[in-house]
């Protein structure tokens, strides 16, 4: 992995979300919804945390990961620019994490609103900074996950409609699957409850941070990760 | 430098090419030549490592496309079908970029990217989005990115598709100048080009090659000196019938009548110069005026129609 080289795909995938229609109807629609939470939520339960605000905007993730990652893949084989990346000194591995990396770092700017809300918490309330913490990591590591399967929605599609669906359907799926679990009884129900995202998340905003999550999610982040490699890899052949 | 063997690629029972065998030495310019669909495109992409072969070898610098494609990447420029650019960047942060992904080192950064501005004569153009330019200056865009690195080997598909006839001609000279330490293939529809441009010329068709000569020996070798244009002062008849006797003589066509007397006539021969001394002798002979006699060239136009069209018409 070299830096330089990982450096300029991330730069440069930041760049195009700068640089689209897109990457700021998204940021606009996002700090809307946002700025709308903060404040239901605030008026409504007057407690200085942040559980509910990061337990709803999770939703809110099942639509904005298409949208965000869609591009990723299906955009550079839709222009020819594939071609550049595929035949310049470059392993998979570097592209497919250069990428990601890219849709990451805009995640962070479409996180950046939700500084305004704690500031407010920590100057008005006096929360415990643990289970802050957690609510974080929860929604980092979550969202996180969503973009690696929209990632590797990308490399199926040199349509990006298509990717956003294949990326939707994925999503929903590991969602609803949790209802699923909670209504087969036994051993196969509760599979269908641990496959579900969800049910990795819901601690985190409770405020507890519990190793078992932080590893289911950490190996979906790779799991979409390594799919996307090898996908692109079979395409040279 | 290029080494290519038995190279096969096919799609699904459709074969894109077929067993293309050809090697170009270090310096020289191969000129890739078929109509659409005859695996031009399939040939460099194998060539640059943006796909695999079905079967077959391909090396470039002593690298295997298949084994050691990082090797082959750090030295070749590939110039795809559809320039390879982002309407969302400048030119120059393009080029940047570019330089970043392709290992230009860093304290020559700069100075290559206002070589390769200055040469494809981008200079004042550098601040300008991609996406607001002009087809050519894309390709032109295009063509800066395979140079950035410097590398030994180009790799160019239709590297003056969309330019404007003057820049036809300076790329041409850009890609010659640009031969000597380094090895290019191209390919074309434009035979002007393989012949202006090009040492060695490879012509594809249907995935296969059909030949492959220096640009000189290919139209000459199907062109033989065996049709022969001569304008004659005398009687048009008696001239076709005492040329039609010579030896090594096989048709006669006139071709129509000329003021004063003088007649045009297209003569096949076998091509050696015995047949060309007799015909020239008859004349002498027979009192009349030889004013023309010269090899009809059969340009590479002919020679390409000839080998890629099945229809014997032509
Ligand atoms: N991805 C693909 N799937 C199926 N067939 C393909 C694919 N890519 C190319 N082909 C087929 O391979 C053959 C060769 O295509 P190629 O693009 O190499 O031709 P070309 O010589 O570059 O033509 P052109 O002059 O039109 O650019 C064509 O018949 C084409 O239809
Ligand atoms: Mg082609």
């Amino acid at each position: 992995m070299n830096s330089r080289k990982l450096f300029a795909i991330v730069n440069r995938e930041l760049g195009a979300y700068f640089s689209s229609p897109l990457g700021y109807f998204v940021l606009f629609v996002f700090f809307l919804i946002y700025g709308l939470f903060f404040w239901m939520i605030c008026t409504g339960s007057h407690a200085a945390t942040m559980q509910y605000f990061f337990a709803n905007t999770m939703f809110v993730f099942f639509i904005t990961t298409p949208l965000v990652t869609m591009r990723l893949w299906s955009e550079e084989e839709k222009n020819g620019t594939a071609e550049l990346l595929k035949t310049s000194p470059l392993t998979i591995w570097e592209i497919v994490i250069g990428k990601y990396l890219g849709a990451c770092c805009f995640f962070l700017v479409m996180s950046s609103v939700t500084l305004v809300y704690l500031t407010f918490i920590l100057v008005l309330g006096n929360p415990d900074l643990m289970p802050l913490l957690a609510n974080y990591l929860g929604y980092f590591l979550g969202v996180m996950a969503f973009f690696a399967i929209g990632l590797f929605a990308s490399t199926l599609s040199e349509n990006q409609i298509v990717s956003a669906i294949i990326s939707l359907v994925i999503l929903l799926g590991l969602w609803v699957i949790g209802y699923a679990g909670n209504m087969v009884q036994g051993p196969f129900g509760d599979f269908l409850k641990y496959i579900s995202v969800l049910s990795h998340t819901e601690d985190f905003f409770k405020g507890v941070i519990d190793l078992s999550h932080v590893f289911y999610l950490v190996s979906l982040i790779f799991l979409g990760l390594f799919f996307s490699v090898k996908v692109l890899e079979s395409k040279r052949s | 430098m290029i080494e290519v063997k038995d190279l096969t690629k096919t799609y699904g029972n459709i074969a894109a090419i077929e067993k293309i065998s050809f090697s170009v030495p270090k310096g020289t310019i191969l000129g890739l030549l078929g109509p659409n669909g005859a695996g031009k495109t399939t040939t460099m992409r194998i060539l640059t490592t943006s796909l695999a072969p079905t079967s077959g070898k391909a090396t470039v610098a002593g690298f295997d496309v298949v084994t050691a494609p990082q090797e082959v990447r750090k030295r070749i420029g590939y110039l795809p079908e559809v320039p390879p650019i982002y309407s969302d960047m400048s030119i120059m942060a393009y080029l940047k970029f570019v330089a970043d992904i392709k290992e230009v080192p860093l304290d020559k950064k700069a100075n290559r990217i206002g070589e390769v501005l200055e040469m494809l004569d981008l200079g004042k153009m550098s601040q300008r989005l991609i996406g607001h330019l002009s087809l050519g200056y894309r390709q032109r865009v295009g063509l800066a990115q395979a140079l950035l690195h410097d590398p030994d080997v180009l790799v160019l598909d239709e590297p003056t598709r969309g330019l404007d006839p003057k820049q036809i001609l300076e790329i041409r000279k850009l890609i010659k100048s640009l031969s000597g330490q380094r090895t290019i293939i191209l390919s074309t529809h434009i035979l002007p080009e393989v012949s202006s441009t090009c040492d060695d010329v490879i012509i594809v068709d249907q995935g296969k090659i059909v030949a492959a000569d220096s640009v000189e020996n290919l139209s000459q070798r199907l062109a033989g000196g065996k049709i022969l244009d001569l304008e004659i002062k005398g009687p048009s008849d008696e001239v076709t019938k005492a040329f039609e006797k010579i030896d090594g003589v096989s048709a006669v066509k006139s071709l129509g009548r000329e003021s004063k007397g003088v007649s045009k006539l297209e003569v096949s021969t076998d091509g050696t110069l015995e047949a060309r001394e007799a015909l020239f002798n008859c004349v002498v002979k027979n009192k009349w005026v030889l004013y023309q006699l010269s090899p009809v060239g059969v340009s590479l136009e002919d020679v390409f129609l000839k080998l890629t069209t099945k229809d014997s018409a032509l």
